[in-house]
């Protein structure tokens, strides 16, 4: 009995290799997305549209790091819903913390 | 299969180690989710000041410091790959590899504080550096703690019998992609979601 459903080494190989390069782009695009391009007009809403998109960003970045080199994608649905919990208390605290904000 | 194995959780099927890493990680999220919970309150409530502050840090070794934990923890998920294909000499070339960018990442944070040191910059500053220093002083640590059972992997794979047991590396392959993730929310947390003006 195995619960290594992992595809074979070699498209697991392929697999690493591309969300690693997709890992060091999109922190290339974080760094651009926080240079200072938005109008200054903007304000407060363009302070939330940097921190809008720096956090997207590192929202697909950790879903790869689970996925794929944590195995997630492979594991099987009890570790899955095991981790979600944290997760989405995460991500509970941090909206409501923001809504609540000033 | 023998109704006696106890390599693996009965009831979930999944290798006790394995599992046991995954509660371990569930609740380092939760410790993390409290650090940065804290410093959205924070935040808030004192923008000019953590603007103001984030300015003083440094983005390029930042920068640098993602990309040496993300190639990290690509040569972890290769050595794993390695070990469970047989092949020891590129499981102890990339896990070597995972420990010299652990030294690197380590390197560079300590640039980066005694920088901050010499502009009398302390985490008792301001409450931003309170919890630059304590956010990333934590990760530091989790970078060592990966570390030192990584380099005892190391060293026995060098000896006779050699390192033989890919669920152990895969579990410690597991905290360190985590550790990794945490920077990645940590990078533009504090380093880059404030403008820069």
């Amino acid at each position: 009995m195995s619960n290594h459903q992992h595809p074979d080494p070699e498209s697991m190989f392929s697999s690493y290799i591309k969300v690693a390069s997709a890992l060091f782009i999109l922190t290339v695009l974080t760094w651009i997305a926080a240079l200072d391009w938005v109008p200054r007009s903007w304000g407060e809403a363009g302070n939330s549209l940097h921190i809008g998109i720096g956090l997207f960003i590192a929202l697909i970045k950790a879903s790869m790091v689970f996925y794929i080199f944590m195995h997630l994608k492979f594991d099987n649905k009890f570790i899955r819903a095991f981790v979600f919990v944290p997760i989405f208390l995460f991500f509970v605290l941090t909206f409501a913390l923001n809504v609540l904000g000033p | 299969m023998s109704g006696l194995s106890l390599s693996h959780e009965p009831v979930t099927g999944v290798p006790h180690g394995k599992l046991a890493m995954w509660i371990f990680l569930a609740s380092e999220i939760m410790f993390f989710t409290g650090f940065f919970g804290a410093f959205i309150v924070l935040r808030n409530s004192n923008l000019e000041l953590f603007s103001h502050s984030a300015g003083e840090l440094s983005k390029g070794l930042a920068l640098l410091n993602t990309f040496i934990l993300i190639g990290s923890s690509l040569t972890m998920a290769l050595s794993i790959l390695n070990l469970e294909k047989g092949n020891t000499a590129k499981f102890r070339l990339f896990l070597g590899l995972t420990i010299l960018c652990g030294f690197g990442f380590l390197i560079v944070k300590s640039i980066e504080y005694s920088t901050k040191f010499g502009h009398h910059i302390f985490p008792w500053t301001n409450v931003f550096f309170s919890f630059y220093f304590i956010m990333t002083g934590f990760h530091a640590l989790h970078v060592i703690a990966g570390m030192i059972p990584m380099f005892f992997m190391f060293i026995k794979s060098f000896t006779k019998k050699g390192y033989n047991h890919p669920a152990k590396v895969e579990t410690l392959g597991l905290y360190w992609h985590f550790v990794d993730l945490v920077w990645i929310f940590l990078f533009p947390v504090l380093y880059l979601i404030f403008p820069s003006h």
